[in-house]
């Protein structure tokens, strides 16, 4: 166990499905003005390092991580750039400050998704060039067959995915930062037009435009600033092989999110994530990848995350929690944020400050990303407060 | 309405990603390598599917590597093993998108298809969804020789076995 690292401040733009006011870096510049001002660091001065996380493809330059530092006040200043999602970015400045060399590290990620014209073309360019891209398909048939070996080896139903989106959505319409809040049925879902075959549009997510940055500190460098300190007890990321024809029990388990869930676990010295974590926001691009990841975080049995969801456990006055915040069907998909938007929620909840949907004594929570398709990329975090 | 004039408004100033268009102008060349080539030579010129085995890790990889993923091991030549053209339905889906997203006149069956240990990704025809099963036995079906180029879809497709 390395040093202790804090969450001190956290910072975001307004989340809209469209922004064509601002551009991606001045809306980086709104997240981290509001991050730095929560932590009462007066200027990125007196912070060590920066560390954000880019995807060349989303932001339509190449190498973009020369377009990193001056929306986060850190130009001629020490900055790293994680191709990955968020949380792959917390755990490199999470490194930093462990050094025991740096006091206070800045993490950045952000969606501009209205800006990408074909992502449909970005995603089937992280395909297979010679196995998987010669059909032509939209590579979201990917989702479509995973979906349909999830379902065909745990026995989990279409219906209990569809109650996936009800909850979710249902759960944004408490949250001001969420987009796609609305009140649909089960039968709105399943009803919905079929896209990949048992996956139907209102499995997927709607895409959203948000920046997030987050300050780390040490543990002594946590006591002197402003917020109660949030602990990155422990963080892990795993990725299986690219190749989809050799992935370990390819669509009927995430193994990715088994592998980056232990190595948290390990690190923050949980033995039982389902009694030692008080709720969770778990990755739900798809419906079914909220029950699937569920499972591989060993909060239950595979295959029980079914169930379990229909008997309320998942439900914000449930056992445990899951997607309080909406999650990404309820928020939108925030792409490289994805992770980062996660732990913004477990932020706001352990500090006390997400409003109407506030959970009630929550101390510990677990956030987990998915990279999405075509990736077997995951990353987990678990956080808490002083007891 | 206003919401919408001010979108369409700001819309003209985005700019495109190169001059002459909205296309990314850089066109990328893809080597096969070498197990790829060989797979592909394979299913272009005697109508063959192989995999390369790991007899450590016990595991014929499809389409054919010249590594293995697991232990790291080199496969050669003594590795190779034809699978076969008759695999089984690891899964499928029925896609109702062309790959921009636009509805397609005609949603096409794609399958994960099981040889050897590994898979291939490719579409089913001569069935309708709701006769699939998981597990059921597919036959590829090949190109006539005159149009295979020496890629994926010079099998045509996997059709359930008669
Ligand atoms: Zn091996």
């Amino acid at each position: 166990m390395g040093k202790r690292v804090a969450i001190v401040g956290i910072g975001y733009s307004t989340f809209r499905t469209t922004s064509q006011d601002v551009n991606y870096r001045e809306m980086i510049f709104d997240a981290a003005f509001k991050c730095y001002e929560d932590a009462g660091v007066k200027h990125p001065r007196e912070i060590d390092a920066f560390v954000a996380t880019s995807e060349d493809f989303m932001e339509g330059v190449s190498i973009a991580d020369e377009y990193v530092p001056d929306q986060l006040g850190a130009a001629t200043r020490p900055v790293e750039s994680i191709t990955g999602d968020g949380i792959q970015g917390l755990a490199a400045a999470l490194m930093q400050v462990q050094t025991g060399q740096l006091n206070l590290v800045a993490a950045s990620s952000f969606s501009k998704a209205s800006n990408v014209i074909d992502y449909y073309n970005v995603v089937s360019y992280a395909c297979d060039p010679t196995y998987i891209r010669p059909l032509k398909e939209h590579p979201y048939f990917i989702a479509g067959l995973e979906m349909m070996k999830y379902l065909h080896g745990t026995g989990t139903t279409k219906e209990q995915c569809a109650k996936v989106a009800v909850k979710n959505k249902e759960n944004a319409l408490d949250n001001p930062n969420a987009a796609y809040g609305s009140l649909v049925s089960v039968e709105d879902v399943l009803n919905s037009p079929m896209r990949f075959d048992p996956l139907g549009l209102l499995d997927t997510c709607g895409d959203i435009d948000g920046a997030i940055v987050l300050l780390l500190a040490s543990e002594e460098k946590a006591r002197e600033l402003n917020k109660e300190p949030i602990w990155i007890n422990g963080i892990g990321w795993g990725t299986d092989t690219p190749n989809l024809d050799s992935r370990i029990n390819f669509g009927a388990e995430a193994q990715y999110a088994k592998l980056a869930g232990q190595k948290a676990y390990k690190m923050a010295g949980i033995k039982s994530p389902k009694n030692e974590i008080d709720f969770a926001e778990v990755d739900d691009t798809f419906t079914y990848k909220e029950l699937q990841h569920l499972e591989a975080l060993d909060i239950c049995a595979p295959g029980d995350a079914g169930k379990l969801l229909e008997q309320g456990a998942f439900s914000s006055k449930g056992t445990f929690p899951v997607n309080v915040s909406g999650g990404s069907l309820g928020m939108g998909y925030s792409h490289e944020a994805n992770g980062t938007q996660k732990v913004m929620e477990i932020v706001l909840q352990l500090r006390g400050e997400a409003g109407k949907r506030q959970l009630d004594g929550v101390k510990t929570g677990l956030a987990f990303a998915w990279r999405g398709i075509p990736t077997a990329t995951g990353a987990a975090v678990i956080l808490s407060k002083d007891k | 309405m206003a919401f919408r004039e001010r979108i369409e408004k700001n819309t003209g100033n985005i700019f495109r990603s190169s001059e002459e268009g909205k296309y990314f102008p850089v066109v990328s060349r893809y080597t096969a390598g070498v197990a790829g080539q060989k797979f592909l030579e394979e299913i272009k010129e005697n109508e063959k599917i192989f995999g390369t085995r790991c007899s450590k890790c016990e595991i014929t990889f499809v389409p054919a590597k010249l590594y293995c993923e697991r232990c790291f091991a080199r496969m050669e030549k003594e590795h190779w093993v034809d699978v076969g053209t008759r695999g089984t339905l690891y899964s499928y889906t029925v896609a109702y998108e062309e790959k921009d997203g636009s509805p397609k006149e005609t949603p096409s069956i794609i399958g994960a298809i099981k040889l050897g240990d590994g898979l291939l990704f490719h579409w089913i025809k001569e069935s309708s969804a709701d006769d699939l099963e998981i597990g059921m036995e597919v036959d590829a079906v090949f190109k006539p020789k005159g149009e295979r180029r020496g890629s994926l879809v010079d099998i045509d497709y996997f059709k359930p076995k008669k």
